[in-house]
């Protein structure tokens, strides 16, 4: 198969190229090892940052933030909550810092709003009422999962083709340029090998590893953060500590649920995700300083996701992005770091140096043309506003008649099921789960883990056991710290899948 | 007469306040919420080492009788069930599986997900396919027979003997009180009828139900809705106990206690750090790392108090003690077992 460029990774970054490429008239095949957002695109918070966090210390990346934000909001306002953002300090922060938010804010561009502590607890109920200083920024919680697979549809309708499930596993090198890619591919039907003209590497955490099949060097840090989610929305805005940004010091609320983080650990490798007791922890203590209830909170599970950092890594690193070429190879660049709020942004660059290499003169659209519908000015129906959040224009070909339910935590109907699986590239569980929700809420898919299953058996031949393992061995992994009420979950979970079904997970 | 407060209404409680009734203590019952009993597949997956006859006499009932021996079944997602004991529509006679089998659904309803269970099943070499019907029942209405009226049993029997299949799999469904439609389907239908073995059902609401109306039939006196929420400790005995629920909350003096909560226990659910008092706090705690087998420590069925020592009346069992040797789907028969070493215990003290 010979194609003009071939991007390697479906996370935001591939994504985002992918479809500048394809709307500047450029042949692209895109593939990702795993589903979209298989790395850090579907291992961060779903934050979308105004560039405060990074305004004091990372002044390149707060701008491209601060720009990026209004950007991201108006192309693609069906994946975003414009919930809007609070830094807040308490009496143990050091006052002095806030002075240099304030002053960074502004001249990295980022709109600050100071409130009075009275006006912070009106906004945010749940706020402790110690807060000294409270700003408001334009911070917003957005979907990932929607976000990328809106870019992945529209690359595709621009002529791009985007398959997930097709993992690179080789590059032969000739004469100073990659002459034949190797891959191998899960969903079956791609040749073993490709030639592209070339190559795009957007692997993110994986980016150094798809270098060196190459035999190029990508200087990368590799971070561990560890993210929790809580139940229900527990908070109205993003909320940040106002202070030298450090663990645990964020919570977004996100659709049906608030998500808690960071942490900062060296990882070893891009699938080094594990998240131990004291991150969640500490992220439970340092977000209820903040929100003191988040303490009571059921929490459903934990997850990981590997930042790749230009340079070493942890918090002194740059969030900003690179472009690498190096001189061994002629036609592969390299794309590291940034955040997903850059993602378009850094597409951009790199289909510019793209486009300047094949001598294509078309300038980029991405931030012209949008991914998807605004929700309903109107209001609508709460479902259809839950419908077009996740699925953005997809979400008119939904049979919105058939109102059977099949996955009641997170309220999934059949009918988005089938719309997803119609599109063809949800080959699993997880798949279908990220796209839907199916599997994200309390008893983390052990109650529609079947009911998807017989929907995915009905279209085509799946094997029903291992690709249960399969999901649920996914689904544990975010259960190992689990307390409480979700344990109590958990147990009954694991009786029935191991005890009953004798399906037996990993330890 | 010695009085006697059991805590939880699950396989331990039951079968404790069954066997002391019996023995002539007056017996107070309590407990909240759905014991994992009735969440249950209603099958005993082994054989009871201890108390195998009184367990036989405290499950035995007229609407539905028991087999016993190495039973295999199918689980609802089509895998292969074992145990000891269970109703006579789940299992066969291992070595007598079914050649050939028709799995039953209803149109997107998740009793039993008819392509799933078919699926599972020709990839074990069992020939299966799937006979999805047409269903008004929505999807989140649990199936139940009395969905079905004698009309509606009489085309699923037509229905089914049409199959070619030598078995039917049928969704769980059936109450104790309809446990003779399963028999008459079967001398209609001209098929071997079996119910997919299918936890946090009608196997599992059928076991509860026996368990309770045997309990309340020995004269235990059964308070629905309420919770223990202090018990009155010294000098090692219990002497008393609140019992709450609703508006009301009642000091009860009693002689023994027999804790049968079920798991996971106190060690995961993070009370301290939840600020939630917990009235059982003064018994000693075995902690494990996967949530399964920690629970309260005891020493010939009685809790251990916080100072080391056994208590004199409190015995404790089933789930909520810790246990080494438990594993997934092995907790009903060790909770029985349990239950009559806790009266014993009771009885010896």
């Amino acid at each position: 198969m010979r194609k003009d460029v071939l991007v390697i990774g479906g996370g935001a970054t591939g994504a985002g190229i992918a479809r500048d490429l394809a709307q500047r008239g450029v042949e692209c095949l895109l593939l990702e090892m795993g589903d979209y957002c298989h790395g850090a695109s579907g291992g961060n918070h779903g934050l979308l940052h105004s560039g405060a966090r990074y305004a004091v210390k990372d002044a390149v990346s707060a701008s491209e933030c601060a720009a990026e934000n209004i950007v991201l909001k108006e192309i693609a306002p069906f994946a975003i909550e414009d919930t809007g953002g609070l830094f807040v300090s308490l009496p143990e922060d050091d006052p002095d810092f806030v002075d240099l938010f304030t002053t960074s804010c502004r001249s990295a561009g980022v709109p600050t709003e100071e409130l009075t502590s009275k006006e912070a607890i009106a906004c945010e109920p749940g706020l402790d009422p110690k807060v000294v200083s409270c700003f408001k920024v334009p911070d917003g919680s957005v979907d990932p999962f929607s976000l990328v697979q809106a870019n992945m549809d529209d690359a595709r309708s621009a002529g791009a083709t985007v398959l997930n499930h097709c993992a690179v596993s080789g590059m032969t090198v000739q004469d100073g340029r990659v002459v034949k890619v190797e891959v191998r591919d899960r969903r079956g039907g791609l040749p073993s090998s490709i030639v592209p003209e070339l190559v795009v590497n957007a692997a993110g955490a994986w980016v150094a590893d798809v270098a060196s099949m190459a035999g190029c060097h990508v200087p990368m840090g590799l971070d561990q953060g560890s993210m929790l989610v809580l139940d229900g929305r527990q908070c109205r805005h993003v909320m940040n500590r106002l202070r030298q940004p450090s663990n645990g010091d964020i919570a977004v609320p996100n659709h049906t649920s608030t998500i808690l983080g960071t942490t900062s650990r060296l990882a070893r490798s891009p699938n080094d995700v594990a998240v131990s007791k004291e991150d969640v922890e500490l992220l439970i203590k340092e977000a209820s300083a903040m929100l003191p209830s988040l303490r009571e909170c059921r929490a459903i599970r934990t997850y990981g996701g590997v930042r790749p950092l230009l340079g070493g890594g942890g918090r002194e690193a740059s969030r900003s992005f690179a472009i690498m070429s190096d001189d061994k190879v002629d036609n592969l660049l390299s794309v590291a770091g940034g955040k997903l709020t850059t993602y378009r942004l850094m597409a951009e660059k790199v289909s510019d140096r793209v486009c300047e290499i094949l001598g294509n003169g078309a300038n980029c659209r991405t931030h012209l043309e949008k991914l998807g519908p605004a929700p309903d000015p109107k209001g609508g129906s709460i479902s259809s506003a839950r419908l077009r959040r996740k699925y953005g224009r997809a979400a008119t070909s939904i049979d919105t008649a058939d109102t059977r339910v099949l996955c009641s935590c997170e309220q999934v109907m059949r009918s988005e099921v089938t719309m997803v699986l119609s599109k063809g590239d949800a080959l699993t569980l997880a798949d279908v789960m990220r796209r839907t929700r199916a599997g994200m809420g309390y008893c983390q898919g052990f109650d529609c883990s079947l009911s998807v299953l017989e929907v995915m058996i009905e279209r085509n031949q799946v094997d029903p056991v291992p690709s249960l393992k399969e999901f649920l061995e996914e689904r544990e992994r975010g259960l190992t710290q689990a307390t409480g009420d979700q344990l109590r979950q958990e147990i009954l979970r694991r009786h029935v899948l191991r005890g009953v079904y004798g399906l037996e997970g990993k330890e | 007469m010695n009085r006697v407060l059991v805590v939880g209404k699950g396989a331990a409680g039951t079968f404790s306040s069954w066997l002391l009734a019996n023995k002539g203590w007056e017996v107070i019952l309590v407990g909240r919420g759905t014991p994992s009993t009735a969440m249950s597949t209603g099958c005993l997956r082994s054989q009871p080492n201890v108390c195998r006859s009184e367990i036989m006499e405290f499950l035995n009932n007229e609407m539905m009788p028991w087999t016993y021996g190495s039973r295999e079944g199918m689980s609802k997602i089509g895998t292969s069930y074992r145990c000891w004991m269970s109703p006579p529509h789940s299992t066969w006679k291992e070595g007598e599986a079914p050649k050939s089998v028709a799995v039953v659904g209803l149109e997107g309803h998740p009793s039993l997900q008819a392509r799933v269970a078919s699926a599972t099943l020709n990839a074990r070499g069992i020939r299966a396919e799937s006979l999805i019907l047409p269903s008004s029942v929505p999807s989140d209405v649990p199936l139940a027979a009395s969905l079905f009226s004698d009309e509606s049993w009489e085309t699923l029997a037509d229905e089914l003997q049409r199959q070619s299949a030598e078995a039917i799999l049928l969704p769980a469904m059936v109450a104790l009180e309809d446990y003779h439609q399963l028999d008459i389907l079967e001398l209609r239908s001209g098929r071997r009828v079996l119910e997919a073995i299918t936890p946090l059902s009608a196997p599992g609401q059928r076991l509860g139900d026996i368990m309770r109306s045997k309990a309340a039939g020995s004269g235990v006196t059964i308070w629905d809705g309420r919770k223990v929420t202090a018990l009155d400790v010294r000098d090692g005995e219990v002497r008393g106990a609140t019992v709450a629920g609703g508006q009301e909350v009642r000091d009860i003096l009693i002689d023994a206690v027999i804790i049968a909560t079920g798991g996971p226990l106190v060690d995961g659910l993070a009370l301290k750090e939840r600020n939630i008092s917990d009235p059982f706090g003064m018994f000693q705690v075995v902690r494990s790392n996967d949530g399964l087998r920690g629970g309260y420590d005891s020493s010939n069925g009685m809790l251990i108090a916080s100072d080391g020592h056994p208590m004199n009346n409190v015995a404790g069992a089933g789930d909520c003690l810790s246990s080494e040797r438990r594993e997934y789907g092995s907790g009903l028969t060790e909770a029985l077992e349990g239950a009559y070493l806790a009266v014993q215990a009771l009885e010896g003290s």
